[in-house]
């Protein structure tokens, strides 16, 4: 059995990566994710790799754009401010079909907001973020061992779905420091070529043309077409949750991410006290489970959404949950994490018990 | 009109120097001098300081919430963009004063602050278009040449050898391997514009500076040496010897450019080998364990003395040529822009 280390979220994201083949990591400070650019400059050239630090996190993704156009794999990091900025990027690559992975430490916002954990940018990786019709598979994780299982399994849907795939964590998962298991380091023989698109010289063969523009109208809706029948199939095909005491709970707590985690201890706390509560933690924000949850909520006395935010999977929820059940929901902003004490208050305040 | 010295002496005793004690800058961080003798200058000659900051240390360390270190009117707004804000802040007050909003003799003095982050990289594009057309401002980058607020990465300002945390001097690679960009040949290329090196360890040239670019018609430019005490790994008490030692082995040459007029404003006549300024901080001393130390030290001294020589040279050439003067000006830009 593979060893357990014991490591910071964001450095095992980062060696998480190099073990599920990515070798090109494109960077640019910003607090609170700078350990995972740091630990790639060390990591890269030990195994044979490439740190690249840019001079901006615009100049950043359009690099990304750069070397996903070759079918390698990438990634970068940074948090929210920074992820604004790559927005025109991310909707040029999710147009012209590039598998990358970005990873997003998101910290207090809006605007300079402050460097502690929240979870503001659920709207920002979920809805767009950028311009025009497109959606990011983003994967949210709640410990460091899962941050790392998403890590890879970001590159491999990547790859599979030509699209870019966002980590969304924040700074609690990156900063804290957990046992872990990496996986095995993944044969970059057997990593997806992409043969039949990738920009790798035409010679002796037929061009490959990647492009997020057309000027006919007909034909750029026919890209587009192309994109949401992929998206369709994503939905179908990649929705991911995890659920916790649900099986005869009345009460269900809807969080991600680290409220997902501090949300455990809520319901061990209620069930101690005669509540019977579970968790639904979605670990795909997109595609969303609508489904599983919808059917989880019918017949529930209340559903409790819990985010470090004003409610921003709140409305995924009530689109899941129809009326179904009473939803209430309890968040916190501005880089305040809720202890598990605050959170049953709320929720007991919402049972008037 | 000289500076009054006893103005000086008494701004230095009122403790209005524009930025106040108290801030959170580590002991003996050169950038809150690098204000002050900016501040003090304006505040001497009359001028109202207004004050821009790019996202940095001085930044996040002078305006903790509640408190703040600026008494003078204060705007922070992103990393990237100090120079675009200010442009604004300068283009409402221009506009305000033409509508009879602001009395026609009020001096203000419109300052942008930023680190090597904040103008050698991510904020080049908007100080250029600042500077391009023609904002009445001054530009101040303290360089410590690196990321020091997120934790010492590397910067287009970090010279080779220097150990950073994205750039780590090791046994394979030493480091950086670019030089550091040169932003003051960058900004003096705008040509309209005074561009000029000070370094805190010279406080007359630095206010002489600061005097010339506030009477300057249009917009400044002026890269400071701003030793960070943290990630030089020098003690607290050295900011101002650092710098003294970066003018005295031509590291940091202090000169100016007027239109396109160089002048070298101070001639070091015998300088310092710049090993000496190497050796004097801690953040070089991963490379003098490198057995390709000698070399790198060469290219580095090869270059400060290369670009001396050319400083004199271009001093020589350039005297009472300026590139362009305020008789462009006086035709077109009136103040109709702003409206």
């Amino acid at each position: 059995m593979a060893e357990r280390v014991l490591v910071k979220g964001t450095e095992a994201i980062g060696e998480a990566a190099i073990r599920a083949g990515c070798r090109l990591f494109f960077g640019y400070p910003i607090t609170p994710q700078n350990e995972l650019p740091e630990y790639m400059s060390k990591r890269m050239p030990e195994v044979g790799g490439t740190f690249l630090q840019t001079e901006s996190e615009v100049a950043t993704i359009n690099m990304v754009y750069g070397a996903a156009c070759t079918g390698t794999r990438v990634m970068t990091s940074t948090s929210s401010p920074g992820f604004s900025l790559m927005q025109e990027g991310i909707s040029y690559m999710a147009c012209a079909q590039l598998p990358a992975v970005l990873v997003n430490v998101v910290r207090g916002g809006p605007g300079l907001g402050d460097i502690q954990p929240s979870q503001g940018d659920y709207w920002q990786a979920t809805k767009g973020g950028g311009h025009g019709d497109y959606k990011l598979i983003v994967l949210a994780p709640s410990t460091v061992q899962e941050a790392v299982d998403l890590t890879v399994l970001a590159f491999d849907l990547a790859d599979k779905y030509r699209t870019p795939v966002v980590i969304i964590a924040d700074g609690v998962i990156g900063q804290m420091m957990e046992p872990v298991t990496f996986p095995e380091f993944r044969n970059l023989n057997t990593l997806p070529k992409h043969d039949d698109w990738a920009l790798t010289g035409a010679n002796g063969r037929e061009k490959h043309i990647v492009v997020s523009f057309d000027i006919d109208p007909h034909v750029l809706e026919k890209m587009n077409l192309e994109i949401v029948e992929k998206l369709r199939k994503i939905e179908a095909n990649e929705k991911r949750w995890e659920e916790y005491k649900l099986e005869d709970a009345e009460i269900v707590i809807t969080a991600f991410g680290t409220v997902g985690r501090i949300a455990k201890s809520v319901v061990e706390q209620a069930r101690k006290e005669g509540i019977k509560a579970g968790l639904f933690r979605p670990i795909t924000l997109w595609p969303f489970p609508y489904e599983r949850l919808e059917e989880i909520s019918k017949g529930k006395k209340l559903i409790l959404d819990v985010e470090m935010n004003m409610g921003q999977m709140l409305e995924d929820v009530k689109l899941a949950v129809k009326d179904h059940a009473r939803i209430e929901f309890y968040g916190r902003m501005g880089g305040v994490v809720p202890t598990p004490d605050e959170i049953f208050e709320a929720l007991k305040k919402f049972l008037n018990v | 009109m000289p500076l009054n010295a006893i103005e000086l002496a008494k701004l230095f005793h009122d403790k209005n120097p524009g930025i106040t004690p108290g801030h959170r800058m580590c002991p003996g961080c050169a950038a809150p001098n690098v204000v002050k003798f900016a501040l003090m200058t304006a505040i001497a000659k009359g001028y109202h300081p207004v004050v821009g900051l790019a996202t940095g240390c001085l930044e996040v360390s002078t305006t903790i919430f509640p408190y703040t270190a600026w008494n003078v009117p204060y705007i922070h707004n992103a990393f990237e963009n100090v120079a675009a804000t200010i442009s604004g802040v300068e283009t409402a007050f221009r506009a305000a004063k033409k509508r009879g909003e602001i009395p026609p003799d009020k001096k203000l003095a419109f300052f942008a602050f930023a680190g090597d982050g904040g103008t050698y990289d991510i904020g080049l594009q908007s100080l250029s278009g600042a500077v391009e057309r023609g904002h009445k401002f001054i530009y101040i980058v303290y360089d410590n040449e690196g990321y020091m607020n997120t934790g010492n990465q590397r910067s287009g300002a970090t010279p080779p050898g220097s150990d950073t945390t994205t750039a780590p001097v090791g046994k394979q690679i030493p480091g950086k391997l670019q030089l550091k960009k040169n932003i003051v040949e960058i900004m003096a290329a705008h040509e309209n514009v005074y561009v000029a090196t000070v370094a805190i360890s010279e406080p007359i040239d630095f206010m002489k500076k600061i005097e010339k670019a506030l009477e300057f018609d249009g917009p400044a430019f002026i890269a400071a040496h701003s030793a960070c005490v943290r990630f030089w790994r020098v003690n607290d008490d050295k900011a101002v010897e650092s710098a003294r030692l970066a003018v005295e082995t031509l590291y940091w040459p202090l000169y100016e450019v007027e239109r396109g007029v160089y002048r070298v404003t101070k001639k070091i006549t015998n300088p310092k080998p710049v090993e000496e300024y190497i050796r004097s901080q801690g953040r070089f001393r991963p490379l003098l364990s490198r057995p390709d130390a000698k070399e790198i030290i060469e290219e580095l001294q090869q270059y400060v003395t290369s670009r001396y020589e050319r400083l004199l040279a271009l001093e020589e050439i350039t005297k009472d040529k300026p590139l362009r003067g305020p008789w462009a000006k006086e035709d077109f830009q009136t103040d109709e822009h702003a409206m």
